[in-house]
């Protein structure tokens, strides 16, 4: 996993002013916190964090007045409609230490010729050494039957995470699709038996 | 068409406009959605509108989610009437839509495909919408 290193000036100005004043600098308000230290708010460089964010669970060296931490994002607000990053929390981590991550999940594969697949867990939580985050846990659906569930426990895990997740849990599933016109007839049906709704 | 079951009180007052939508803007089942860029009343004809667009163009396979639901009635006088006598009848069923607000999402086809079926149904929604694609990548 890459590490990347971004350089974070200490802040000392808070609310929403001060928050508002950082990003028209294009930069991000942060907050640094972790193993029993106090929360340190940081301002860390836009374009820089953007980029480095792309990849999930990535780990950042954050210089902070000289000196090195490691971390890893906690939690990213981000503005639906404009797309910007609002305030990153960053979680400090040391080298071999063990953390609870939300890891994607990514699809490989065909399933069986017309049947489609839906992905009922978008990510899984697994505890994974800091220092090699797996960024997404790959699931092959190749060759499976309408009716088939790939469940927690059937996914391959990366080497060294262990699954936090129910292992029952449905990741999965393989389905026969609905037919368009099977469907329209419905919404017509729906349309004429539709009544009034009774209130008051 | 989408419509209450019942309901407590046959008359509303209109819904707020103003503000984000709070939540629902990321994409939550799918791998592809529609996301709202502005404010709207959106009726329970044009979701239909727009799911029709969306499953015609797919053919078969894949998974529509709607996530909104045209839960609040507006009303309207009837034409050449003079004003007073009380709030109109109910005339339509519209669900209120905020600016981020994922308002369908589609799963199990090609990213092209995607695309041009949700830019069909995008035809058929009274708001400014953009196609979004999961965080992480489509599977």
């Amino acid at each position: 996993m890459a590490d990347t290193k971004l350089v974070a000036e200490a802040r000392t100005e808070f609310g929403k002013g001060a928050a508002r004043r950082i990003r028209r600098e294009h930069k991000i308000p942060a907050v640094l916190y972790g193993h029993g230290t106090d929360p340190v708010h940081v301002t860390l460089p836009g374009h820089e964090s953007m980029l480095a964010l792309r990849q999930a669970n990535a780990l950042f060296t954050i210089e902070l007045d000289g000196k090195e931490q490691l971390a890893v994002a906690k939690d990213v607000q981000r503005d639906p409609v404009r797309n910007i990053i609002e305030h990153i929390d960053l979680l400090i981590v040391n080298k071999g230490e063990k953390i609870a991550v939300d890891v994607n999940v990514v699809v490989t594969g065909e399933s069986a010729p017309g049947t489609i697949h839906v992905v009922e867990a978008q990510t899984l939580s697994l505890e994974a050494e800091a220092t090699h985050l797996p960024e997404s846990i790959e699931v092959s659906i190749e060759g499976l039957e309408a009716g088939a569930v790939v469940t927690a426990a059937d996914v391959k895990l990366p080497s060294g995470s262990v699954l936090l997740t129910d292992a029952e849990h449905v990741v999965v599933t393989v389905t026969e699709p609905r037919g368009t016109e099977d469907e329209s007839a419905e919404g017509e049906a729906a349309e004429g038996a539709e009544a009034p709704a009774e209130g008051e | 068409m989408l419509i209450p079951r019942r309901l407590k009180h046959r008359k509303q007052h209109h819904p707020s406009r103003s503000g984000a939508s709070k939540g629902g803007n990321t994409i939550a089942f799918g791998e592809y959605g529609i996301q709202a860029l502005e404010p709207a009343y959106v009726t329970n004809r044009q979701i239909e509108a727009a799911r029709i667009a969306m499953t015609r163009h797919i053919k078969r396979g894949g998974k529509v989610w709607i996530n909104i639901y045209p839960d609040r009635p507006l009303t309207k006088k009837p034409a050449e009437t003079r004003m007073g006598s009380g709030k109109g009848s109910p005339e339509w069923w519209v669900a209120n839509v905020k600016p981020g607000r994922i308002v369908f999402e589609l799963a199990g086809v090609p990213e092209p495909l995607a695309r041009e079926a949700m830019r069909r149904a995008i035809h058929k929604l009274p708001m400014k919408c953009r196609f979004v694609v999961r965080e992480g990548g489509a599977n």
